[in-house]
């Protein structure tokens, strides 16, 4: 027994021996993380593909971004388009914009950018089959003609207010070798004009691009490499940024803000996000349920308790949306309008008007996991409803199933969606006109103000109309007016010059690395 | 024995044929993917596009002779969201998965056997307690829950090892060692009952009447007889770990085949579904293959014809 013993022990010693070699040779950091002026960025997920015009998840943007550059793009610090690729765009009728392309720019392979490489680009964007994602901005185009090697006109098929948001859509591709590898091969290994070439792509775990040495603008500085690394724990990227791993954080959780807020070197930027947050309540014909009697549909925007929601669940970072879904920066934004307060009796008042005293059931659906406490803001709305006597039957739903029913016209009667479209009214309206796939109202005097608003060009005569469309939206309450969402990124003090923008793209254009 | 292997072999075909059929069905299910692919204010004529492209317009049952057709010459068809071959985004994470398969099992065995043996040798004493106790948790501790304490602790707090990613070995360490930590107890716990039916038997008591060493005894007359349902615990827990494991792989983002699985059907991305499932299932026929033929070369008793 006494042996036995003995060669357990010398065996267990063994192993502990092994295991303390393990921990200590594995303290190295790889060779990549060390190397001096890289910057590392930790996003949710790797980029499916690196063509921008390829997705519009934010991922893909940001990182193909750097490689491969747009017309315009809006600067986040100003809010304003400005010239990427085109130095110069006039509005030479109101169909035409005339571009004037920057000159003695060349893509990292050696072709120019010129007249050509622009027009087939438009001629890949304004096809479906290639960028379905992008259809629904191309939808406005008509032709694109090169006028000479440095100037092409975009015609478009009506009057087209926000063309120069579109043309910040519009990535320029070098078209022999676009040619040579395809729309998936370009996806994969991009030639852009951007401030950073492709070096090595490891799928989901590091996508590595060095510094492009003769890009035409000032570009970064501090900076000869950038590592994406897709990291999609939220803990695992708060660690692994308040470690030092990362000099770049996106999507970073409320529960982490004053974590990283009390580290020396680091920080939390908040953003206002272009998400707006609503409860979706269906008027239309079809759609059997009391939110087809307008006071009821305003009892329920009296009903939510706003500010209680963004205070608890948000730490008081969202924001109000005063009565209408336009954003305080945006075009049309009426001041006169205010969030319905929050006032139960108003609520009960209003439903006993409509006739139900005792108020009713009615089917919630939410989806669970598509958006930051997407179930904790719906259970307690849920719980502020029942308050006023609207008895909710919670439905969560997986997040493609809940935009497959947003889609289809089946999340109604009442639902929890946050959307987040482009940077125009327009993109935000007509989400609502009547023709719409997942517009919950019919309304013809809304749909002939969006309508209108569309295609006026006069930018003065084009805000009174989103204002009085805000009103009649207001009044009609298709929806529960809620919040607008903050995007939070954790950034390193050694770094300057990334500004994130409201649709979680950010730029690196201009970044800076100090030592 | 070839014979043996010959007639597995060809059983195989149906179960994978079977495995085939049945994760097209669920897929489709599973509803439709260009809600997910396109932004939700893509036009329809963008969304018929790229049904179109990806053959979603066509009647399941031509989606499935197509399917059918490419799969039986290994073409899974192209991804939805990559655009590369299927088959070729499994086989590229499959190294990665392997490895941390590899080292978790290392690790596994490394303590499993060991505390396992000396529990049952020692039995009832402060050392059985303990170790039954240690193996209780790591059956109990679910691994998301693991894993982020190990980061807090070992990446955070003490800074020893990076917080998650590949290629290199401090890498490694965190996502093997949260995966072994569960593997170990259910090791140890087979190891130690099976040592303790084995230690009772005639031959152990014959062994040492004739006065063979206790050790020797132990770690070779009775573990290799305990050993084969050990084998087949290891066997199956093998089969799981190259089928990527999800939850360590998402939370060390590691770059295998579990992570791409579980983002490919929050996606829908069904040519990558249906891949990795092929692979999965090719991997576990194969790994109780070997089992059942490792348990002739451990039992000369067994022996198949």
């Amino acid at each position: 027994m006494q042996r036995t013993r003995r060669s357990l022990l010398a065996a267990v010693a063994l192993l502990m021996a092994s295991g303390v070699t393990l921990g200590s040779s594995g303290i190295t950091s790889p060779a990549w993380a060390q190397a001096g002026k890289t910057l590392t960025i930790a996003q949710g997920f790797d980029p499916q593909t690196l063509w921008p015009n390829g997705t519009t998840a934010s991922d893909n943007l940001n990182a193909g971004g750097a490689i491969v550059e747009s017309l315009l793009w809006t600067n986040p610090v100003t809010g304003k388009p400005e010239g990427m690729l085109a130095e110069k765009w006039e509005q030479i009728s109101p169909t035409a914009i005339k571009l004037t392309l920057r000159r003695n720019v060349k893509f990292s392979n050696g072709e120019p950018l010129n007249a050509d490489a622009v027009v087939q680009s438009f001629k890949v964007f304004m096809d479906p089959k290639q960028a379905p994602a992008y259809a629904n901005y191309a939808a406005a185009l008509d032709r694109v003609e090169k006028l000479d090697d440095m100037t092409v006109t975009v015609h478009t098929k009506h009057p087209y207010p926000p063309f120069e948001l579109m043309l910040t859509q519009v990535y320029v591709i070098p078209p022999a070798y676009w040619a040579s590898v395809g729309l998936d091969g370009y996806g994969q290994k991009p030639i852009g004009t951007g401030p950073f070439k492709l070096l090595e792509w490891v799928k989901d775990n590091r996508l590595v691009m060095e510094r492009n040495p003769d890009y035409w603008g000032k570009g970064p500085t501090g900076v000869d490499r950038v590592i994406w690394r897709p990291v999609p724990d939220d803990t695992a990227r708060v660690a692994g940024f308040v470690t030092g791993e990362y000099d770049f954080a996106t999507n970073i959780p409320i529960s982490a803000i004053d974590e990283i807020n009390n580290q020396p070197d680091r920080k939390v930027v908040e953003i206002p996000s272009y998400r707006i947050f609503q409860l979706v309540q269906s008027s239309l014909e079809e759609h059997d349920s009391p939110l087809k009697n307008k006071r009821v549909r305003q009892a329920l925007n009296f009903a939510v308790d706003k500010k209680a929601i963004i205070d608890s669940l948000f730490a008081g970072r969202a924001f109000a949306l005063n009565g209408q879904l336009l954003r305080k920066e945006q075009l049309g934004y009426d001041p006169s309008l205010h969030d319905y307060p929050y006032d139960p009796a108003k609520a009960k008042a209003l439903l006993s008007e409509a006739g139900y005293p005792n108020g009713f059931e009615i089917v919630f659906k939410f989806p669970s996991g598509r958006y930051a406490q997407d179930r904790e803001v719906s259970e307690a709305i849920a719980g502020m409803l029942a308050k006023v006597g609207v008895r909710t039957k919670m439905t969560s739903l997986e997040p493609g199933e809940f935009l497959r029913q947003l889609r289809a016209r089946e999340l109604w009667p009442l639902a929890y969606l946050g959307l987040a479209p482009l940077d125009d009214p327009d993109f935000q309206l007509a989400q609502y006109r009547s023709t719409w796939r997942y517009s919950y109202i019919r309304n013809a005097e809304l749909d002939a103000l969006i309508d209108a608003g569309a295609q006026e060009i006069d930018r003065e005569k084009r805000a009174a109309i989103y204002r009085k469309a805000a009103q009649l939206m207001h009044e009609e309450a298709p929806v529960v007016f809620l919040f607008g969402g903050y995007d939070f990124y954790g950034v390193s003090n050694k770094l300057d010059g990334i500004v994130p923008r409201g649709d979680q793209r950010f730029f690196l254009q201009n970044v800076t690395l100090k030592p | 024995m070839g014979t043996y292997v010959t007639r597995r072999l060809i059983l195989t075909l149906p179960v994978l044929a079977g495995i085939l059929v049945i994760t097209f069905l669920l897929t489709r299910l599973s509803g439709d993917p260009t809600d997910l692919m396109l932004p939700p204010n893509a036009t329809d004529e963008a969304r018929a596009a790229f049904r179109m492209v990806n053959g979603l317009d066509q009647p399941l049952w031509t989606q499935f002779i197509r399917f059918a057709g490419n799969a039986l010459v290994g073409d899974f068809g192209a991804s939805l969201r990559f655009g590369q071959s299927a088959m070729s985004l499994v086989l590229e994470r499959l190294p990665a998965t392997a490895e941390l398969a590899a080292a978790t099992m290392a690790l596994a065995l490394l303590f499993g056997i060991p505390a396992g043996v000396m529990a049952a040798v020692w039995r009832g004493t402060a050392t059985d307690v303990s170790i039954r106790l240690v193996t209780l948790l790591g059956q109990a501790v679910p691994s998301f829950f693991l894993g982020v304490v190990g980061i807090i602790v070992f990446a955070v707090w003490l800074r020893w090892l990076p917080t998650g990613g590949r290629g290199s070995f401090g890498q490694l360490i965190l996502p093997a060692a949260t995966l072994a930590f569960n593997l170990v107890a259910l090791i140890a716990r087979v190891t130690r009952s099976c040592m303790l039916d084995v230690l009772k038997q005639d031959y152990v008591r014959t062994a040492r009447a004739k006065g063979v060493w206790e050790s020797k005894i132990i770690w070779f007359h009775a573990l290799r007889n305990a050993f084969i349902p050990v084998l087949t615990v290891i066997g199956l827990q093998v089969g799981l770990l190259l089928g990527g494991v999800v939850v360590t792989e998402t939370i060390f983002s590691w770059p295998g085949v579990g992570r791409l699985a579980i983002q490919a059907i929050y996606a829908r991305d069904f040519p990558v579904v249906q891949a990795v499932v092929f692979v999965f299932a090719t991997i576990f026929v194969a790994v109780n293959l070997i089992v059942d033929l490792l348990y002739a070369i451990l039992d000369p008793r067994i022996s198949y014809r």
